[in-house]
């Protein structure tokens, strides 16, 4: 049709039943299934060295206060007995797609997230009882049967309510928002559970005396507006429950990149340039396994006081050599080596993808290529 | 060496070949014009290493001789002058460089002319001719249309494709296309070449609107456009332009007819109502009826036209980027344009109904895809 986007903008007399779907401590979960030595103790997916990251953190290991993104050295302070396991993305990727055969089986308005995490809209279903709660339920089965892992999901009648509920009885469990009691679960969410509230505005917010969803409720658009800017507007949508975001299953990813934080900082541009051939070489393995080829490719270079500098150029046509990759990748680096002369981590994306989302992509003329 | 010359003359003259000096230059002396004294004749040459402009006037001389100049602060310095008589005197013995206005003296520092690298000239080039307006007029029709994609040189020229008295000149990006055909060339070969975009806005700021003639010479790897007292060298873009031929679509069934100023109109207005990442259009064509609409989902703008036009085909759904289009109805003359197309993911293709005598233009667009 037309407008397509516009079209799945039910209006909101039509009720739609969207779930949203969040595997437990992902990562860390498929771990410790594949290595009963892992069970019940506290374990990270990532790099143990000086320098690694926290992908990811078992429950056990979050009571400690582990958290994903966290500097590893960080982690090991809070929970000494921290097991580091190194990630096995392959292994993840093959049990996400077990997951998302599920999905498809219900519906096929599914909108991956991630790997572990998917909006559904089931309003009208392929299968399965009438009732999202009871398909919700009916899906977080088949996934334990399937990989015997567990997962939390939230229900409701759009995507933001879904996305908050599926967090309020998480690990292994379930939130069932109706419309009736939305205005009531709203009024009483405190503002940093808002999903789109960030720490730093919900920081702000109590500063501001705002605590709740019924104080945001005392403002106006205008006044949200005002104190939030931009996002305001959409802060005083989703307080009252309006988000007529269609689940989109066409949803692709923007980007695909590799980074790798080293050991000891680089400052020889040659050793530089060895590695980001290795990140272009990554990137490009990833680029032609999916056939999805892009125009801008992106370099991320932060320096050994973390100041994260990126540089990117686009080019009229898809990028479809290794060569050429590399090629721009060290143009990108020597062009900007005197902003950055020594790196603690270096990282190459190409974005701009062929086959992003598809509306509104220009077409090339279809010259042979040489 | 000592000569002097109106302020004027020689501004002119200096903004034309300060076109071909680059910001950053490889050398330091790039950054400095050549001066060369012949007789009575000033001979002003500057270059990039890649694109060179030598030009000449006449002045008062006192002996021959050669230095290079700062072009920077000479242009500056002309520029504050009102006109006037200045006269330059140079040291040959230092390259000191002394001016004299009517309100003083201005010193600077020049370098021995021998130290400017060489400006190519044709040996052994084939040679056609074609009048400066048209030259012009080709140019204007094509340069918009090059790529910036440094991936893919050849698209980052125009293709010059020379058949005895017929100039082809080929402009694209992969997104759009121009081809531009004049018949009023005089020459005896068959040759082609693809000339970068910095000569050609070289030549575009510098050619007369007149029908005095250019030559064009070329070699294997540089090109001279010469008219009057200036000559435009450049290297020549050492790439294989793309077989264009293939890409223009032969069976387009769907013809529409629509006056080009109305339509170009509503393009301009109603782009602003646009995605502005992809400008993106749709035209809804059936019989009689082209409604151009747009939509911006993240603020909510939308904006609707309806033109009348004469439309033979199939109704059809086509996207297209209004920037594009816009330009390229811009270039095209005349009051009605024909746009045929196929299908929405194929390319249309632009023409003016009627053509000049002797002109033949033809433009390619491609669509954007539509979610449907």
């Amino acid at each position: 049709m037309k407008w397509k986007r516009k079209a799945n903008r039910r209006p909101p007399t039509e009720l739609r039943k969207i779930i949203h779907i969040d595997m437990d401590a992902f990562f860390a979960s498929v771990e410790q299934r594949d290595n009963p030595e892992l069970r019940g103790k506290p374990i990270a997916v990532g790099g143990s060295k000086m320098r690694g990251v926290v992908a990811a953190a078992s429950y056990e290991a979050r009571v400690f206060g582990v958290r994903s993104a966290m500097p590893s050295v960080t982690a090991k302070r809070l929970c000494p007995d921290l097991i580091f396991v190194k990630s096995s993305f392959d292994k993840y990727r093959e049990v996400s797609d077990q997951i998302r055969e599920i999905f498809y089986s219900y519906t096929d308005l599914v909108e991956p997230l991630s790997l572990d995490e998917a909006y559904l809209d089931v309003t009208e279903t392929k299968r399965g009882p009438a009732s999202a709660t009871l398909v919700a339920q009916a899906i977080r089965q088949e996934i334990f049967e399937a990989t015997q892992l567990t997962a939390s999901a939230g229900v409701s009648f759009n995507k933001f309510l879904a996305k908050v509920a599926s967090d309020i009885n998480k690990p292994n469990g379930l939130k069932v928002i109706m419309p009736d009691d939305a205005p009531a679960f709203l009024a009483a969410l405190p503002v940093e559970d808002f999903h789109g509230i960030g720490k730093v505005t919900a920081a702000r917010m109590h500063k501001m005396g705002y605590r709740s969803g019924a104080d945001l409720l005392t403002l106006s658009e205008v006044e949200m507006a005002q104190r939030f800017g931009k996002v305001g507007r959409h802060y005083y949508r989703i307080v009252r429950a309006l988000d007529d975001r269609p689940v989109n299953p066409n949803r692709n990813r923007k980007s695909v990149g590799a980074e790798r934080t080293y050991s000891e900082d680089v400052t020889a541009l040659s050793e530089m340039k060895d590695k980001l051939d290795w990140l272009a070489e990554k990137v490009f393995d990833y680029l032609v396994e999916r056939d999805n080829f892009g125009r801008t490719v992106t370099l991320k270079m932060k320096s050994p006081e973390f100041v994260i500098h990126t540089r990117s150029r686009s080019f009229n046509g898809e990028i479809r050599k290794l060569v050429d990759l590399k090629e721009i990748a060290h143009q990108l680096l020597t062009e900007n080596i005197d902003d950055v002369p020594v790196v603690r981590l270096l990282g190459l994306s190409v974005s701009n993808l062929e086959r992003e989302g598809g509306e509104g992509l220009q077409l090339l003329l279809p010259f042979e290529e040489e | 060496m000592k000569f002097s010359v109106s302020s004027s003359d020689l501004q002119k003259k200096l903004q034309l070949a300060g076109g071909a000096i680059a910001s950053n230059p490889v050398l330091p002396i790039l950054e400095d014009f050549l001066f060369t004294i012949e007789g009575k004749t000033l001979h002003i040459a500057a270059t990039d290493l890649e694109t060179s402009v030598v030009t000449s006037l006449e002045v008062n001389a006192d002996g021959d001789g050669q230095v290079a100049v700062p072009a920077r602060i000479l242009i500056d310095t002309l520029k504050a002058l009102p006109q006037q008589p200045i006269t330059f005197d140079i040291n040959e013995d230092n390259y000191g460089i002394s001016i004299t206005s009517a309100y003083g003296k201005y010193k600077l520092a020049g370098e021995p002319g021998g130290d400017y690298p060489n400006i190519p000239t044709p040996s052994e080039a084939d040679e056609i001719s074609v009048t400066a307006m048209s030259l012009l007029e080709g140019i204007n029709k094509t340069l918009f249309a090059t790529s910036t994609d440094e991936l893919r040189p050849a698209m980052t020229g125009v293709f010059f494709q020379v058949d005895f008295s017929k100039l082809t000149m080929v402009a694209t990006d992969a997104h759009k296309l121009v081809k531009y055909s004049l018949s009023d060339l005089n020459g005896e070969i068959t040759s082609s070449f693809i000339i970068p975009k910095k000569a050609l806005n070289l030549l575009k700021g510098a050619l007369p609107h007149s029908d005095v003639t250019v030559s064009i010479s070329f070699d294997k790897a540089n090109a001279f456009f010469e008219y009057g007292d200036t000559k435009i060298a450049c290297r020549l873009i050492d790439a294989r332009y793309p077989d264009y031929n293939a890409v223009i679509p032969v069976d387009n069934p769907n013809v529409l007819l629509v006056n080009r100023a109305d339509f170009q109109n509503s393009l301009k207005r109603i782009v602003i109502y646009a995605n502005k990442t992809t400008n993106q259009v749709i035209l809804n064509i059936a019989d009689g009826s082209l409604t151009v609409s747009a939509q911006d989902l993240d603020f909510s703008n939308e904006a609707t036209e309806q033109l009348s036009c004469s439309y033979d085909g199939t109704p059809l759904q086509i996207g297209f980027n209004a920037k594009f289009l816009v330009e390229m109805l811009g270039v095209l003359e005349g009051e009605e344009v024909r746009l045929e197309m196929s299908t929405a993911t194929r390319a249309g293709i632009l023409v003016p109904t009627e053509q000049d005598g002797g002109e033949d233009i033809m433009m390619l667009v491609m669509p954007v895809m539509l979610s449907n």
